[in-house]
Protein backbone atom coordinates (compact mmCIF):
# COMPACT_ATOMS: atom_id res chain seq x y z
CA UNK A 1 0.00 0.00 0.00
CA UNK A 2 1.51 3.66 -0.95
CA UNK A 3 0.91 6.63 1.00
CA UNK A 4 0.20 9.39 -0.68
CA UNK A 5 0.41 13.10 0.15
CA UNK A 6 -1.87 15.78 -1.91
CA UNK A 7 -0.17 19.13 -1.49
CA UNK A 8 -3.47 21.55 -2.03
CA UNK A 9 -1.22 24.91 -2.28
CA UNK A 10 -3.91 27.62 -3.91
CA UNK A 11 -7.24 29.38 -2.86
CA UNK A 12 -10.09 27.56 -3.78
CA UNK A 13 -12.42 29.09 -6.24
CA UNK A 14 -10.09 31.12 -8.22
CA UNK A 15 -9.03 27.61 -10.13
CA UNK A 16 -10.30 23.97 -9.89
CA UNK A 17 -6.87 22.99 -8.00
CA UNK A 18 -8.83 21.86 -4.81
CA UNK A 19 -11.35 20.23 -6.05
CA UNK A 20 -8.99 18.40 -9.06
CA UNK A 21 -7.07 17.23 -5.88
CA UNK A 22 -9.89 15.87 -3.93
CA UNK A 23 -10.79 14.44 -6.92
CA UNK A 24 -7.76 12.54 -7.33
CA UNK A 25 -7.41 11.94 -3.34
CA UNK A 26 -10.31 10.52 -3.33
CA UNK A 27 -9.52 7.98 -6.51
CA UNK A 28 -6.15 6.47 -4.56
CA UNK A 29 -8.43 6.01 -1.50
CA UNK A 30 -10.57 3.85 -3.58
CA UNK A 31 -7.44 1.88 -4.58
CA UNK A 32 -6.37 1.67 -0.96
CA UNK A 33 -3.72 4.21 -0.68
CA UNK A 34 -3.36 5.82 2.18
CA UNK A 35 -4.46 9.12 1.91
CA UNK A 36 -2.77 12.35 3.34
CA UNK A 37 -3.72 15.78 2.55
CA UNK A 38 -1.52 18.97 3.07
CA UNK A 39 -3.00 22.65 2.77
CA UNK A 40 -0.37 25.05 2.91
CA UNK A 41 0.51 28.56 1.11
CA UNK A 42 -3.01 30.39 -0.40
CA UNK A 43 -4.20 26.45 -0.01
CA UNK A 44 -5.08 27.07 3.20
CA UNK A 45 -8.04 29.48 2.84
CA UNK A 46 -9.97 26.00 1.66
CA UNK A 47 -10.08 25.76 5.33
CA UNK A 48 -11.89 29.09 6.24
CA UNK A 49 -14.86 28.91 8.14
CA UNK A 50 -18.46 30.36 6.54
CA UNK A 51 -17.63 29.63 2.80
CA UNK A 52 -20.40 29.59 0.17
CA UNK A 53 -19.53 28.22 -3.30
CA UNK A 54 -22.88 28.73 -4.38
CA UNK A 55 -22.22 32.15 -4.68
CA UNK A 56 -19.94 31.65 -7.35
CA UNK A 57 -21.65 28.04 -8.95
CA UNK A 58 -19.42 26.05 -7.52
CA UNK A 59 -19.16 23.26 -4.49
CA UNK A 60 -18.22 24.36 -1.40
CA UNK A 61 -15.02 23.18 -0.52
CA UNK A 62 -15.09 23.21 3.21
CA UNK A 63 -18.12 20.89 2.80
CA UNK A 64 -16.30 18.37 0.12
CA UNK A 65 -12.94 18.52 3.32
CA UNK A 66 -15.80 17.76 5.54
CA UNK A 67 -17.17 14.47 3.42
CA UNK A 68 -13.67 13.55 3.35
CA UNK A 69 -13.70 10.84 6.12
CA UNK A 70 -16.36 9.00 4.53
CA UNK A 71 -13.83 7.81 2.08
CA UNK A 72 -10.87 6.98 4.93
CA UNK A 73 -9.39 10.42 4.44
CA UNK A 74 -8.71 11.49 7.84
CA UNK A 75 -5.36 12.74 7.86
CA UNK A 76 -5.70 16.26 7.19
CA UNK A 77 -3.13 18.88 7.68
CA UNK A 78 -2.20 22.61 7.46
CA UNK A 79 1.12 24.74 7.66
CA UNK A 80 1.12 26.29 10.79
CA UNK A 81 2.92 29.69 9.23
CA UNK A 82 0.75 29.82 6.27
CA UNK A 83 -2.62 29.81 8.80
CA UNK A 84 -0.97 32.49 10.77
CA UNK A 85 0.23 35.10 8.28
CA UNK A 86 -3.44 35.14 6.92
CA UNK A 87 -5.25 34.61 9.97
CA UNK A 88 -8.05 32.24 8.12
CA UNK A 89 -10.59 31.09 11.13
CA UNK A 90 -10.46 27.44 10.13
CA UNK A 91 -13.50 25.60 10.07
CA UNK A 92 -14.85 23.92 13.05
CA UNK A 93 -16.39 21.23 11.03
CA UNK A 94 -12.97 19.97 10.30
CA UNK A 95 -10.36 17.68 12.12
CA UNK A 96 -7.28 19.61 10.75
CA UNK A 97 -3.93 19.32 12.22
CA UNK A 98 -1.18 21.72 11.93
CA UNK A 99 2.05 21.38 11.28
CA UNK A 100 5.34 23.18 11.52
CA UNK A 101 8.22 23.50 8.41
CA UNK A 102 10.11 20.65 10.07
CA UNK A 103 6.80 18.53 10.57
CA UNK A 104 5.81 19.02 6.93
CA UNK A 105 9.31 18.02 5.73
CA UNK A 106 9.16 14.97 7.79
CA UNK A 107 5.42 14.37 6.22
CA UNK A 108 6.52 14.70 2.71
CA UNK A 109 9.66 12.01 3.52
CA UNK A 110 6.96 9.50 4.51
CA UNK A 111 5.06 9.67 1.66
CA UNK A 112 5.70 6.76 -1.37
CA UNK A 113 4.15 9.91 -4.10
CA UNK A 114 3.68 13.83 -3.75
CA UNK A 115 0.92 14.72 -5.88
CA UNK A 116 0.88 18.52 -6.24
CA UNK A 117 -1.99 19.32 -8.91
CA UNK A 118 -1.89 22.15 -11.99
CA UNK A 119 -0.72 25.92 -10.60
CA UNK B 1 13.93 1.11 -11.92
CA UNK B 2 10.07 1.42 -13.33
CA UNK B 3 8.67 5.11 -13.66
CA UNK B 4 5.31 6.89 -13.11
CA UNK B 5 5.15 10.58 -14.84
CA UNK B 6 2.35 12.74 -14.62
CA UNK B 7 2.56 16.38 -16.85
CA UNK B 8 0.15 19.27 -15.48
CA UNK B 9 1.28 22.28 -18.77
CA UNK B 10 -0.25 22.60 -21.81
CA UNK B 11 2.42 22.83 -24.94
CA UNK B 12 4.25 25.55 -25.58
CA UNK B 13 2.95 27.44 -22.63
CA UNK B 14 4.94 25.87 -19.96
CA UNK B 15 8.58 24.03 -20.26
CA UNK B 16 5.97 21.11 -18.11
CA UNK B 17 6.56 18.77 -21.96
CA UNK B 18 10.20 19.56 -22.77
CA UNK B 19 11.25 18.87 -18.92
CA UNK B 20 9.11 15.22 -18.70
CA UNK B 21 10.07 14.70 -23.02
CA UNK B 22 14.01 14.97 -21.88
CA UNK B 23 13.70 13.39 -18.72
CA UNK B 24 11.64 10.26 -20.07
CA UNK B 25 13.87 9.93 -23.14
CA UNK B 26 17.10 9.92 -20.83
CA UNK B 27 15.23 7.28 -18.64
CA UNK B 28 14.63 4.67 -21.26
CA UNK B 29 18.21 5.53 -22.72
CA UNK B 30 19.46 4.17 -19.56
CA UNK B 31 17.61 1.40 -19.48
CA UNK B 32 14.99 1.86 -17.02
CA UNK B 33 10.77 1.19 -18.09
CA UNK B 34 8.14 3.73 -17.79
CA UNK B 35 4.80 2.59 -17.00
CA UNK B 36 2.85 5.38 -18.24
CA UNK B 37 2.80 9.07 -18.84
CA UNK B 38 -0.47 10.81 -17.18
CA UNK B 39 -1.67 13.90 -18.65
CA UNK B 40 -3.80 15.98 -16.33
CA UNK B 41 -5.24 19.52 -15.90
CA UNK B 42 -4.32 21.76 -18.68
CA UNK B 43 -1.66 18.41 -19.65
CA UNK B 44 -4.49 16.75 -21.82
CA UNK B 45 -3.44 19.49 -24.90
CA UNK B 46 -0.52 17.42 -25.37
CA UNK B 47 -2.55 14.74 -26.91
CA UNK B 48 -4.59 17.36 -29.28
CA UNK B 49 -4.07 16.37 -32.81
CA UNK B 50 -3.23 19.02 -35.96
CA UNK B 51 -0.47 21.13 -33.60
CA UNK B 52 1.63 23.28 -35.93
CA UNK B 53 4.72 23.77 -33.71
CA UNK B 54 6.26 27.33 -34.02
CA UNK B 55 9.35 27.57 -36.69
CA UNK B 56 11.78 29.11 -34.65
CA UNK B 57 15.47 28.52 -33.41
CA UNK B 58 14.54 24.97 -31.74
CA UNK B 59 11.88 24.00 -33.95
CA UNK B 60 10.38 21.71 -31.08
CA UNK B 61 8.22 19.18 -32.32
CA UNK B 62 6.10 17.99 -29.18
CA UNK B 63 3.73 15.91 -30.65
CA UNK B 64 6.37 13.68 -32.93
CA UNK B 65 8.57 13.45 -29.27
CA UNK B 66 5.21 12.05 -27.47
CA UNK B 67 4.38 10.00 -30.01
CA UNK B 68 8.15 8.56 -30.72
CA UNK B 69 7.70 7.38 -27.45
CA UNK B 70 4.61 4.99 -27.77
CA UNK B 71 7.41 2.92 -29.96
CA UNK B 72 9.54 2.77 -26.88
CA UNK B 73 6.48 0.88 -25.10
CA UNK B 74 5.44 4.10 -23.05
CA UNK B 75 1.79 4.32 -22.73
CA UNK B 76 0.35 8.04 -23.05
CA UNK B 77 -2.53 8.27 -21.14
CA UNK B 78 -5.17 11.84 -20.98
CA UNK B 79 -7.34 12.22 -18.24
CA UNK B 80 -10.68 11.20 -20.22
CA UNK B 81 -12.61 13.95 -17.41
CA UNK B 82 -9.85 17.08 -18.08
CA UNK B 83 -9.75 15.39 -21.89
CA UNK B 84 -13.09 16.06 -22.84
CA UNK B 85 -13.92 19.36 -21.45
CA UNK B 86 -11.36 20.83 -23.33
CA UNK B 87 -12.63 19.63 -26.51
CA UNK B 88 -9.72 16.39 -26.69
CA UNK B 89 -12.13 13.37 -27.88
CA UNK B 90 -11.31 9.67 -29.03
CA UNK B 91 -13.04 8.17 -31.70
CA UNK B 92 -15.51 6.91 -28.74
CA UNK B 93 -16.21 10.49 -27.20
CA UNK B 94 -16.54 12.00 -30.45
CA UNK B 95 -19.30 9.65 -31.19
CA UNK B 96 -20.99 9.42 -27.91
CA UNK B 97 -21.37 13.51 -27.50
CA UNK B 98 -22.39 14.01 -31.46
CA UNK B 99 -19.28 16.31 -32.79
CA UNK B 100 -18.15 16.70 -35.82
CA UNK B 101 -14.54 15.24 -35.49
CA UNK B 102 -12.37 13.38 -33.13
CA UNK B 103 -9.47 15.63 -31.53
CA UNK B 104 -6.83 13.01 -30.08
CA UNK B 105 -3.40 12.28 -31.39
CA UNK B 106 -2.75 8.94 -33.00
CA UNK B 107 -0.73 7.12 -30.09
CA UNK B 108 -2.43 8.66 -26.98
CA UNK B 109 -5.65 7.24 -25.33
CA UNK B 110 -8.22 8.35 -23.31
CA UNK B 111 -8.15 6.78 -19.37
CA UNK B 112 -9.81 7.34 -16.17
CA UNK B 113 -8.07 8.49 -13.11
CA UNK B 114 -7.59 5.33 -11.34
CA UNK B 115 -5.03 4.72 -13.92
CA UNK B 116 -2.69 7.25 -12.52
CA UNK B 117 -3.13 5.84 -9.24
CA UNK B 118 -2.28 2.23 -10.75
CA UNK B 119 0.68 3.41 -12.38
CA UNK B 120 2.20 5.21 -9.37
CA UNK B 121 0.88 2.12 -7.28
CA UNK B 122 2.95 -0.07 -9.54
CA UNK B 123 6.21 2.23 -10.09
CA UNK B 124 9.47 2.58 -8.23
CA UNK B 125 9.33 6.47 -8.75
CA UNK B 126 6.33 8.82 -9.73
CA UNK B 127 7.42 12.12 -10.83
CA UNK B 128 4.86 14.99 -11.60
CA UNK B 129 5.74 17.80 -13.85
CA UNK B 130 3.73 20.87 -12.94
CA UNK B 131 2.22 23.77 -15.06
Amino acid sequence: MKRYLFVISRSPYRSSHAMEQLEAAMVAAVFDGQVSVLFRDEGVWNLQENQSGEASQQKTLSKVLAALSSYEIEDLYACHDSLVTRQVQMDNALTVKTLSLAEQSQLIAASDAVVTGQS
Amino acid sequence: MKYALAVHGAPYATQAAVHALSFAEAVLDQGHTIERIFFFHEGVYQGLNGQIPPQDTFNQNLLERWQALTERNVELALCIASAIKRGVLDDAEQTRYEQDHPTLAPGFELVGLGQLVAAINSADRYLEFPA
